[in-house]
């Protein structure tokens, strides 16, 4: 589309927006004297000027269009219309047939620029004429805004045809009531057929008589010499690429029914009475995310061959075609991936085996043959998609084409039809045979490890996960334990017993055997399962509270380093002998709040990062569990994970009665889950654009090259892509991610996920296409990254500056032309941003000072937020609210309706009702709120004879009644329908401070809370800075 | 002692399995591309002998080859050849019993990766020369591989890449002997023209002057 409109590019940005910004007076100026909205058109129109907006006034807000058109018809037009730029009834009639994007740039040369977005108007929602007000606007959670919808051309349209819409405009200001009842009249002048809704009045006049939508029931005379487009139906058009097609229907085609181009986005009153000094916001009103994550589906229906969104997911799928237009984009610009995700029965990844053709790739570029590529050449040759270069066609991989062009055998091919594919790699793509699952284990046994009883939750959970370890039977496993000294274990497959050997020497750590310390579990299964059992006891009288963390770190990566693998760290004393000791920091509350605060955030010794470098060299992933109830530098010891591509498990105050069920259940996914060893991904795209930055857990090994020592679909990377040329010329950017690993059976694998993405020439175009939620993710990880450079503060700032500043790209693009001068104007597709963004600034990493959330658990929560994929980050940002007292007390016959989980409320203490019982659920945990009034029956019921306790003290377990049944099946179907964390419950009675404070309170996040926003504030305080001149 | 243990087809030279003794030594890694490159040799059907030492630096590597299958090892070079080949044979009966009815269809490298533990096994029974077992099977006069031929790895590798030689030899010659046939015909042309350019020159100067006169007169 971008090649077809030349004028556009060389429009900067700024200008183009100041033209219109002087636009709007000028216009109005003449009208003004002629009252409310309609007069001056009518005037032009028919000799009796009518009065204001009255149902009976045919006109009252007719459409712009309306008065051009007709202007030009039959009338002697107004001075304004003799503007020469405004072209002569004969040269608005398009091109017949031709696409619509087309015609605007041939016939009116004079005008200024072609309008912007003509795509855009077609695929919209329409509204129908008739219908009131609500059809206007797609959104109904917005009730008290009507005139939500501005179209997009406005922008670029110059002033002298801004002139019909001027006078619309005026309607907008005027006080709801008032606009509404200009309704009826309107809808009556429908039957004279030449008026359309008000929706449609902005976007035509910048190319009147070349769109002219058809009144629903007649045609008029002068509507159909118009010939211009008319656009068919509403019912048809459907977004994307299809309405494309429908725009190449000739002019006076479809008569049935006015279409409303509708913009798709959204405006928020504030300020219900024009002028008010206080505005108030509806809070209700305001948009919520509570279906939770919505999967953008334009983009798969657009190009129905791309890979499912689970892997991939674009921050907008319109790309822009110019850097002048990204840089107007103030949004992330880039992708998140999750190579691993888990997909439904059925819709599992097709495996190709190429080996004997050798896998087809393009000779330049190394793109992997995928579903956009052509076949030319009798299908001898076939054109990349990214770089369209011609290779050949290998002679085993030859297949005719049929008179389409399409391969005959294609239905045979799943690389050529599926957007996911796994290739079995050949012998170049193997540093070495493939190696086998690696878990090693390396253990605190300080006696606060002791103490807290992880050791045997731990040596539990290892031995009755042993069948279930991936890659039977040639995984190894190992174990080590520390304290202020090292032990290692020989576990050789002919001992009954495993012996012990305790290396003290920190200084210089050697590994006492060969081999026999990593041993194949099939064969020396006994040996560790009588190992398992014995750990806990063998320690149980420990005193030692020194830790050699360092030196076992060195230790276990020198057992590793021969395969690589997987090193789960548990560790819960702070590192205090030998290398990599740590000191005990952020107990200096003058730190906070100055330049050095961030410096807690990142590790403090080189060692660490330096260690994690060696080990992802050598193909091993770092796990840190870390239990410790006092301060142990998470912001340290998750290097280890960051840079190797593991996780961070903290669990603080780890008390093994309390955590041991989420323990043991998140290490035995761990084990158990599919895991990708020793990768490498990459992520390919069209010329003209290129990854620059990412984010997540991997070390970077080239420029792009992604080293991954374990991959497993819990983790997700983002990225963030640049224009590397001022103008895009193609059509369409492809995308290309390639995980190169070996997958537990010992099979060296690639799986590559193709996406493909139109380039569009217009900032709305982008607006519409955009993906909250991949926004949001990578969002997060760059507003995480600035926490280790900079203040909180800042931090928070900048991502309510992005914010701001999108908005208020977003609003010079619509709102001065509709005067919506009170109202907050943002994108259908961006409703939930501000949202997300405060939730974001109240979330554990970046929320408050000081005093708002341990240091370790800032610095943990940040790791985890790093790795999440989109789906779970908004599950965190935006947690659900569901109330459980009514659900119990229902008849019995809906035990096994879940619905009530789909049912959730607004995060607000208002919605909390002290009669009833709330669950909260934000992916990591499970709160569950008893109100202060709630009935004592279904708190005896839930808890038995303690339910008048401390509820810190008690568990949750099922009793024998149907209300307890019903409870513990709905947190069963929650943790069930979310397996890649433990939901750990907690119980808190209201009132009961501070446990509800911290539980739930602070995680309301539409509320105000100590220094924090609540969303109304929030709303309000970036509605302000939008309105603040540039 | 045994450094090195892989298994090939011999057909082409896909390899089947190998022990987990890669150490990530630099130098292993040449002499793992030296034993590719042996695999790659018999591929292409250049080594007949279905039993075969190789010396290469301070190792040596002993092969053998039976059912299209080939096992290869690398050993010190203080390591008895018997006991090599011992183990050798070992392997390949069991590799056999397991996986011999796939071998010919196996379609992916490394496609029976997990007959690696029994490898490892094996390995270590072998690892010391001198215990009971290896000592009893080092005097088995029954085993006889004194006929075993030994070369050196040069030799070997050497054959594949004198062949490639007088390939890429020959092939040059072609296209220079192509090149110099179109310089001659060129230098042909040029001889021409500098033959009889002056001459053609002066006729035409001749005739314009004859024109001109004509015209003028």
């Amino acid at each position: 589309m971008g090649t077809e409109n030349p004028g556009r590019p060389s429009f900067p940005a700024r200008t183009a927006a100041t033209p219109f910004a002087a636009a709007p007076p000028q216009n109005v100026m003449p009208f003004s004297s002629s009252g409310p909205l309609v007069g001056s058109e009518a005037s032009g129109f028919r000799p009796t000027p009518p009065a204001a907006p009255q149902p009976t006034v045919p006109f009252s807000s007719s459409g712009p269009l309306a008065g051009s058109q007709s202007s030009g018809f039959r009338l002697p037009p107004p001075p304004r219309y003799n503007d020469p730029s405004v072209p002569p009834p004969a040269s608005n009639v398009p091109p017949t047939g031709g696409p619509f994007q087309r015609f605007p740039t041939p016939p009116f040369p004079s005008t200024v620029q072609a309008p912007t977005s003509r795509v855009p108007p077609v695929g919209q929602p329409i509204a129908q004429t008739p219908a009131p007000p609500v059809s206007f606007r797609p959104q109904p959670q917005i009730p008290p805004v009507p005139m939500g919808a501005p179209p997009q051309s406005v922008n670029s349209a110059p002033p002298n045809v801004n002139v019909p819409y001027s006078v619309s405009d005026s309607s907008f200001p005027a006080p709801m009531t008032n606009f509404q009842s200009s309704f009826p009249g309107y809808a009556r002048m429908q039957s004279n057929a030449d008026l359309q809704p008000p929706p449609m009045q902005s976007p035509f006049p910048s190319h009147q008589g070349g769109y002219a939508p058809a009144p629903p029931t007649s045609s008029t005379p002068f509507l159909s010499h118009q010939g211009g487009y008319v656009p068919p139906p509403p019912v048809a058009a459907p977004l994307g690429l299809q309405s494309r097609d429908q725009m190449q229907y000739p002019g006076s085609g479809a008569p049935g029914s006015i279409q409303g181009l509708i913009e798709d986005f959204s405006s928020l009153s504030i300020g219900s009475v024009p002028g008010s000094i206080d505005p108030g916001v509806d809070p209700k009103a305001l948009p919520r995310p509570l279906e939770g994550d919505v999967e953008p589906k334009l983009f798969s229906e657009m190009y129905p061959m791309n890979c499912n969104p689970r892997f991939l997911r674009l921050t907008t799928s319109g790309i822009p075609n110019s850097q002048s237009l990204a840089s107007r984009w103030h949004l992330p610009l880039g992708a998140v991936v999750c190579p691993l995700a888990e997909a439904p029965d059925g819709e599992e990844v097709p495996v190709v085996n190429f080996v004997s053709t050798g896998i087809i790739r393009c000779r330049r570029c190394r793109t992997y043959v995928n579903p956009y590529v052509t076949f030319t050449d009798a299908g001898r040759k076939w054109r990349c998609n990214i770089c369209s270069l011609l290779n050949d066609v290998p002679g085993d991989y030859f297949a005719h084409l049929d008179a389409t062009g399409k391969r005959i055998d294609l239905d045979q091919r799943p690389e050529l039809t599926k957007g996911s594919v796994e290739f079995v790699a050949p012998t170049e793509y193997m540093m070495r045979p493939p190696m086998p699952p690696v878990y090693f284990f390396l253990i605190d046994v300080s006696v606060s490890a002791v103490r807290s009883g992880m050791i045997e939750v731990v040596a539990q959970t290892i031995r009755s996960c042993l069948d279930e370890l991936p890659g039977y039977p040639r995984t190894q496993i190992g174990f080590a334990t520390f304290d202020s000294a090292i032990h290692f274990y020989n576990m050789k497959s002919s001992l009954t017993q495993p012996q012990m050997m305790v290396v003290s020497d920190l200084d210089d750590i050697f590994v006492p055997l060969p081999d026999d310390l990593l041993v194949n579990l099939s064969e020396s299964r006994s040996v560790v399962e009588t190992f398992l059992d014995s750990l806990p006891s063998m320690f149980q009288d420990n005193v030692n509270v020194e830790s050699a963390f360092g030196p076992a770190l060195k230790a276990a990566f020198m057992v590793m380093s021969q395969l690589g693998g997987k090193l789960l760290i548990f560790q819960n004393t702070l590192p205090s002998l030998g290398v990599g000791r740590l000191k005990l920091r952020g107990d200096d509350l003058r730190v906070y709040g100055t330049d050095k605060e961030h410096m807690l955030r990142i590790p403090e010794d080189q060692f660490y990062k330096q260690m994690a470098a060696e080990l992802t060299k050598y193909q091993i992933a770092v796990n840190v569990y870390a239990f410790s109830d006092k301060y142990t530098d998470i912001a340290s010891l998750g290097t280890l994970a960051k840079y190797t591509g593991g996780q961070v498990c903290y669990y603080p105050g780890f008390q093994s009665a309390i955590h041991g069920e989420k323990l043991r259940h998140e290490l035995a996914r761990d084990l158990t889950r599919e895991t990708a060893w020793e990768s490498v991904m990459r992520i390919r795209c069209g010329k003209g654009v290129r990854f620059t930055s990412y984010h997540g857990n991997f070390m970077l090994r080239s420029t792009d090259l992604m080293a991954l020592p374990a991959v497993d679909c819990d983790k997700a990377y983002a990225m963030q892509l640049t224009l590397e040329e001022t103008l895009l010329t193609t059509q369409t950017v492809y995308f290309q991610v390639a995980l190169l690993y070996t997958a537990s059976c010992g099979e060296r694998r690639i799986r590559v996920h193709t996406a493909a993405a139109p380039v569009v020439a217009d900032l709305g175009e982008m607006y519409r296409q955009a993906d909250v939620g991949a926004v949001v993710s990578v969002f997060s990880r760059l507003a995480i990254e600035k926490t280790l450079s900079s203040k909180l503060e800042d931090a928070r700032n900048s991502v309510q500056l992005r914010i701001v500043k999108s908005l208020k790209e977003y609003r010079n693009l619509y709102a001065v032309q509709h005067r919506l001068g009170g109202r907050i104007i943002f994108p259908e597709s961006l409703k939930f941003l501000p949202l997300y963004g405060l939730a974001l600034c109240r979330s554990t990493p970046l929320r408050g000072g000081y005093a708002d959330a341990p240091l370790d658990e800032r610095c943990s929560a940040g790791y985890t937020m790093m790795t999440l994929p989109v789906k779970k980050l908004l599950k965190l940002l935006y947690p659900s609210l569901i109330r459980l007292d009514e659900y119990f007390l229902k008849a019995s016959a809906q035990v096994d309706d879940f619905k009530i989980l789909e049912k959730r409320l607004p995060l607000a203490a208002e919605n909390l009702d002290s009669r009833g019982l709330y669950l909260y659920d934000d992916g990591f945990r499970f709160n569950i709120w008893f109100g202060r009034a709630l009935s004592p029956d279904v708190a005896m019921n839930l808890l038995g004879a303690d339910f008048a306790a401390e509820l810190s003290k008690v568990t949750l377990s099922e009793r024998e009644n149907e209300m307890s049944r019903k409870l513990m099946r709905i947190l069963k179907k929650s943790r069930e329908s979310d397996p890649s964390y433990y939901h750990l419950c907690h119980l808190v009675r209201q009132g009961e401070q501070p446990r509800e404070g911290f539980l739930l309170l602070s995680n309301l996040v539409e509320d105000q809370m100590g220094g924090a926003n609540g969303y109304v504030d929030w709303i309000l305080q970036i509605h302000r800075q939008v309105q603040q001149n540039p | 002692m045994v450094k090195l243990t892989m298994i090939a087809r011999v057909t082409d030279g896909l390899p089947l399995a190998e022990g987990l003794d890669a150490g990530r030594d630099p130098q292993d890694e040449f002499y793992k591309q030296q034993a590719k490159s042996i695999f790659k040799n018999l591929s292409k059907g250049h080594n007949e002998s279905s039993r075969m030492s190789i010396e290469t630096g301070p190792y040596i590597f002993h092969y053998i080859i039976e059912g299209r299958v080939c096992y290869l090892t690398m050993c010190d070079r203080s390591y008895p050849k018997k006991l090599a080949f011992q183990y050798l044979e070992e392997l390949k009966n069991e590799f056999e019993r397991v996986n011999g009815d796939q071998i010919e269809t196996a379609a992916r490298p490394y496609a029976f990766i997990k007959f690696d533990t029994y490898i490892q096994k094996i390995k270590k029974l072998y690892l010391d020369t001198r215990s009971q077992r290896n000592i009893a099977k080092l005097n088995d006069e029954l085993y006889e591989v004194q006929q075993i031929m030994t070369r050196n790895v040069q030799e070997v590798l050497g054959v594949g890449e004198k062949l490639d030689h007088v390939s890429e030899m020959s092939s040059r010659l072609t296209s220079e002997s192509r090149i110099y046939a179109d310089k001659a015909r060129d230098l042909n042309r040029q001889a021409l023209i500098r033959k009889w350019a002056p001459v053609g020159i002066v006729i035409a100067v001749v005739l314009l002057l004859f024109w001109v006169k004509n015209k003028i007169w």
